[in-house]
């Protein structure tokens, strides 16, 4: 234990020990052996979603259909969107869905996932069992909450009357459906936030929690000081990718409401759909694709604002 | 977390078990639930799975649903296909996303950021837009009705790349600066050193990479056109028809789907979460 | 000191890196271009076979209902081989797989296209224009129901064949009818006397429903209101296509009538995607009647209820209802291909054919042939009801096949949720589709 520590003192490399290339290798950097190790990963990933990001900005100009040559139109389409009632209550239901959800699957996916951190008969039928969710295919997750909350013969409003609450119209009520959406959303998700907690917490270093309990500190302390900090860098995979996820949200919404009832579940995602392909306005969907990604640049912008004025990140 | 705290007693037991499993045993189950209705409806008839209100508890059981689809001469094909692409795929993430992962977590090289940044960009456009210029690459690359429709796009995703990133982040760097002070390539730092300890990364990776892939409807439904070519899901679609759907044996498809998933996760959980005795750094 | 590696070999795998990026951008450009010139081979081989590909969207009994039929042409076809599969999807799905398949240039010869689809579809100028081949006596295309041949037919020329026919009356259940001492409809009933039925067989406190509509503002939903709307004198869409024409009186008395049901609460709102669970619950002696289409019909017979069917009500007193004809969209891919597509497409579609498909795919005769024939007769005679939906072929009338069909159909769709829910007033309801919609129609 005592040699990790002592270890870490004395044998950091110090700025003039480093490697004493000529200027041209230290201008490259690790430039050559860094961009070997992701040349794979960015001839896939940037390779192949590049057409599809420009032509999708294009494709955001024109009055197109798909199926018969297109028009172009510049910024027409965002000045209509700009106006559109329909995509602004697109928005505003997205960001709801989003806000509600996001803090939730992260705060709940922690608490979780620190339970599930511990050596107790049956722990991993009982990691297996919240996983479950994850694995049900969204087709099926569909018709099993439309059944267990139909209005007139579900399971859910038959529960609620042992309680004396009377029934709840649940995917038929316009106030109902969206919350409805995130409960769904968050039972079929957090599998997914409770998977990589679990596995951020085995990196915690034991000797570190021991470290901390010997100072004084309690459950909380040692969670507050040791645990949180050394969780950052997956909280904020988690927060990223949890907040790309709903801000797209689409399959849930797809099979159990079709974004009603008249129309109070529709994100965004589900607007472009609609338009692209039921109502054959491709580049109108496109433009509101885009617009929601502009929106997420400049979240993200600002975010990484925010950071460098923050504090720096554990390099 | 329960941890020996040095100088602690164990505490009395009030219960014959760990007090936990009266917290742990309800969430599972709520969160179970839906799997057990799985399993009750593959077991019924149509008839039984039509009757309404539904019956929860049936007076029978039958193994229509399992026949229906393993009668089907082409649900083996079905599975192979699914386990294929879901195998490549998985493999080509953990090898090109811990590359990757690993370079923007410890080496600075020149554009680094802004790689890192576009790679991150491309998710912000929904897929219901990027399918269709997608299936044009995948055209022009003669891959459309082919496996390799369903894998070259999802060879490497953003999401490996950027959770293995976070991933090696948070290890301590003291190892892998020993190794580099000893003389190891960055290459063999990785392999030998550090791909050890991420263990539960790369699981995750594996895990989660494997399901978006096996469960993936969308986008086989628009790149595959011959039913030889078809994956599990797109082949369970075939047991709905436009008006009537073979209601036992969806849940029966679905039960031959999720279980060995489940199961294969059961068993593996056990080597990528492990038990809190074996810390991150071996001292 | 520690040694770094040599890099001469890296720095190739920058040069790499940028001939990979730069093979990547000219195939996504190749792309784009061959996106716009399309077409493919025309598919004849050597020996002078020509294949053509078929998505059917079907599956279950109606795959192999075509597998068959597919079989027997190519027996007496050998120059013409079919490639018959779903395409991958189910019918419903069939529109977003074609219009993915138009804008890449590569796509089948045959699709299974819903009826208010082909429209949209047939802008595509990939779409065969099959003119010279129905002016052909041996097509008898005249044998067909004139409600088959407007479906398919887009400015006054075919762009497919006919596939389904259906079309629109009431199913009831004798038992629930039974128990509420209610007498069972007859042909020539109104309205008025749907709605006062409906609420006399409603029984909240058994959970028993007098009817029941979709009300997931889909075109299910929608198509339930056009014969209303016909009956009373209105149409949906006016002559030059750039306005409605319910908003005369006709669609704010059609959507009053649902008003009342959704005021009775006499009428169960399916908001599923699907529409399954208003038959399950009729199936299961819960819900007194339904309109629904012969498609239905199986399904009722497998769950061994006790169901009877009469025509649709109206106000008039003269019968109307609406057919929802589906069509084998026949797509451009060379002339040799089309022809190959036509000749097949024939066969399917004549009367020996015909009532196979009919009959074991829930359909109804495409032809007045079909419908003569001895098969069909016995088939029509050992399925209850079949004969009123059958008979309903001679005055059902079908929605316009205009590329802007979608953009009344939503609005409306939305009004007609509103009444089903009780959550506004017909007209404020009706107002809103109109506005919706004439203002879609217009911008085009």
């Amino acid at each position: 234990m005592a040699t990790h520590s002592f270890r870490a003192t004395i044998n950091r490399p110090t700025p003039d020990q480093a490697q004493r290339r000529p200027a041209v290798k230290r201008w490259l950097g690790e430039s050559p052996d860094g961009w070997g190790f992701v040349l794979p990963a960015v001839v896939i990933i940037l390779g192949l979603s590049i057409v599809p990001m420009i032509w999708s900005l294009v494709l955001s100009m024109q009055s197109a259909d798909l199926v018969t040559p297109a028009r172009w139109i510049g910024l027409a389409n965002y000045r209509v969107l700009a106006q559109d009632p329909n995509f602004r209550s697109a928005v505003v239901h997205t960001l709801v869905y989003t806000g509600l959800f996001v803090p939730l699957s992260i705060a709940g996916g922690l608490g979780l996932a620190i339970m599930l951190n511990r050596q107790v008969r049956f722990i991993g039928v009982y990691r297996t069992m919240v996983f479950v969710p994850f694995v049900i295919s969204a087709a099926a997750q569909g018709v099993l909450f439309s059944f267990i909350f139909d209005a007139h013969f579900g399971v859910a409003n038959a529960v609620l009357s042992w309680f004396g609450i009377g029934p709840q119209g649940f995917f038929a009520d316009g106030n109902q459906a969206l919350l409805l959406l995130v409960l769904i959303g968050l039972w079929s998700g957090i599998g997914f936030c409770v998977v990589v907690y679990l596995a951020g917490l085995q990196d915690i270093q034991q000797e570190l929690i021991e470290a901390a309990a010997i100072d004084g500190a309690g459950t909380w302390g040692s969670f507050r000081y040791v645990v949180w900090p050394a969780l950052r860098p997956i909280t904020v995979f988690l927060s990223i990718w949890e907040t790309l996820q709903a801000l797209q949200l689409f399959d849930l919404v797809f099979v159990t409401t079709r974004g009603g009832p008249l129309e109070a579940t529709t994100v965004i995602v589900f607007f472009v759909w609609n338009q692209a392909f039921q109502l054959f306005h491709a580049g109108y969907a496109a433009a509101a694709a885009y617009v929601l990604a502009f929106g997420l640049l400049v979240l993200s912008l600002g975010l990484r604002f925010a950071r460098r004025h923050g504090h720096a990140e554990g390099r | 977390m329960t941890m020996q705290l040095p100088g602690r007693r164990p505490q009395r037991r009030f219960l014959p078990f760990s007090a936990w499993h009266l917290i742990l045993a309800p969430i599972s189950l709520l969160f179970a639930l839906p799997l057990l209705w799985l399993v009750v409806s593959s077991l019924m008839t149509n008839a039984q799975i039509n009757r309404f209100p539904p019956t929860i508890i049936p007076d029978s059981l039958h193994l229509d649903g399992y026949r229906y689809v393993l009668r089907n001469a082409l649900f083996p094909r079905w599975f192979m296909n699914s386990v294929i692409v879901a195998g490549v795929v998985v493999l080509g993430n953990l090898v090109f996303g811990s590359l990757a992962g690993y370079a923007f977590a410890r080496m600075r090289f020149r554009g680094s950021n802004l790689v890192l940044a576009l790679m991150l960009a491309t998710l912000v456009i929904p897929f219901q837009i990027t399918m269709i210029p997608t299936f044009l690459l995948m055209k022009d690359m003669g891959l459309i009705d082919s496996l390799g429709a369903l894998i070259v796009p999802s060879l490497v995703t953003p999401f490996a790349v950027f959770l293995l990133r976070q991933f090696f982040l948070s290890l301590p760097r003291e190892i892998e600066e020993a190794a580099w002070i000893d003389g190891c390539s960055r290459l063999r730092t990785l392999w030998v050193i550090v791909m050890p300890l991420a263990r539960p990364a790369l699981g995750t990776v594996a895990v989660l990479t494997f399901l978006a892939t096996w469960n993936d409807l969308a986008w086989p439904l628009i790149a595959i056109n011959n039913d030889h070519n078809y994956t599990l899901q797109l082949g369970l679609t075939t047991f709905q028809g436009q008006h009537r759907t073979q209601w036992a044996a969806v849940m029966a498809g679905n039960m031959i789907t999720v279980l060995p998933v489940l199961l294969a996760f059961l068993a593996a959980q056990r080597t990528f979460i492990q038990s809190l005795t074996s810390s991150g750094v071996k001292g | 000191m520690p040694v770094h590696e040599t890099e001469s070999p890296r720095l190739s795998r920058r040069d790499l890196l940028r001939g990979g990026l730069s093979l990547v951008a000219v195939a996504g450009g190749a792309s784009l271009v061959s996106a716009c010139s399309g077409g493919s081979s025309d598919g004849t081989s050597a020996n002078g076979t020509v294949t053509i590909t078929m998505w059917h969207g079907q599956a279950d009994q109606g795959k192999a209902t075509l597998d068959k039929l597919v079989a027997d042409f190519q027996r007496k076809n050998p120059k013409v081989k079919v490639n018959a599969s779903s395409g991958g999807v189910l019918a419903d799905s069939m529109l977003q797989k074609i219009t993915t398949a138009l804008s890449s240039g590569q796509y089948p010869d045959i699709a299974y296209i819903f009826g208010p689809d082909i429209a949209s579809v047939a802008r595509s100028p990939h779409v065969a224009h099959l003119g010279k081949y129905t002016k052909q006596p041996s097509l008898r295309w005249d044998d067909f129901y004139p409600a088959a041949r407007d479906a398919v037919t887009v400015d006054g020329e075919a762009r497919g064949f006919p596939a389904l026919v259906d079309n629109l009356c009431v199913a009831y259940n004798k038992k629930v009818f039974k128990n509420a001492g209610v007498p069972e409809p007859t042909e020539g009933w109104t309205w008025d006397d749907f709605v006062a039925t409906a609420r006399s067989l409603t029984d909240p406190g058994q959970g028993v429903f007098g009817t029941g509509w979709p009300a997931d503002g889909g075109e299910d939903c929608v198509w339930r209101i056009y014969p209303m709307i016909w009956d009373l004198g209105g149409d949906i869409v006016s002559d030059d296509g750039k306005s409605v024409a319910f908003d005369d009186g006709s669609g704010l008395r059609a959507l009053a009538t649902i008003n009342q049901l959704g005021k009775d609460k006499s009428v169960y709102p399916d908001t599923k995607p699907g529409s399954e669970t208003m038959y399950q619950i009729f199936n299961n002696d819960k819900m007194g009647m339904v309109p629904t289409g012969p498609w239905q019909l199986p399904d009722f017979v497998d769950n061994k209820t006790d169901y009877g069917v009469v025509p649709l009500p109206s106000y008039s007193g003269k019968t109307v209802t609406i057919a929802g004809p589906d069509t084998w969209t026949v797509f451009d891919n060379g002339s040799a291909r089309v022809d190959a597509a036509v000749k097949f497409l024939t066969f399917l579609t004549e009367a020996d054919q015909d009532v196979q498909w009919a009959s074991q795919a829930g359909s109804l005769p495409l032809r007045n042939s079909t419908a003569q024939s001895r098969e069909w007769k016995n088939h029509v005679s050992k399925t209850v009801g079949l004969d009123v939906f059958s008979n309903a072929l001679t005055y059902a009338r079908t929605r316009p096949t205009i590329p802007n069909y979608p953009e009344i159909s939503q609005p409306l769709g939305q009004a007609i949720v509103k009444m089903l829910l009780d959550k506004a007033t017909p007209q404020d309801a009706l107002d809103e589709a109109v506005r919706a919609a004439n203002a879609a129609l217009t911008t085009g």
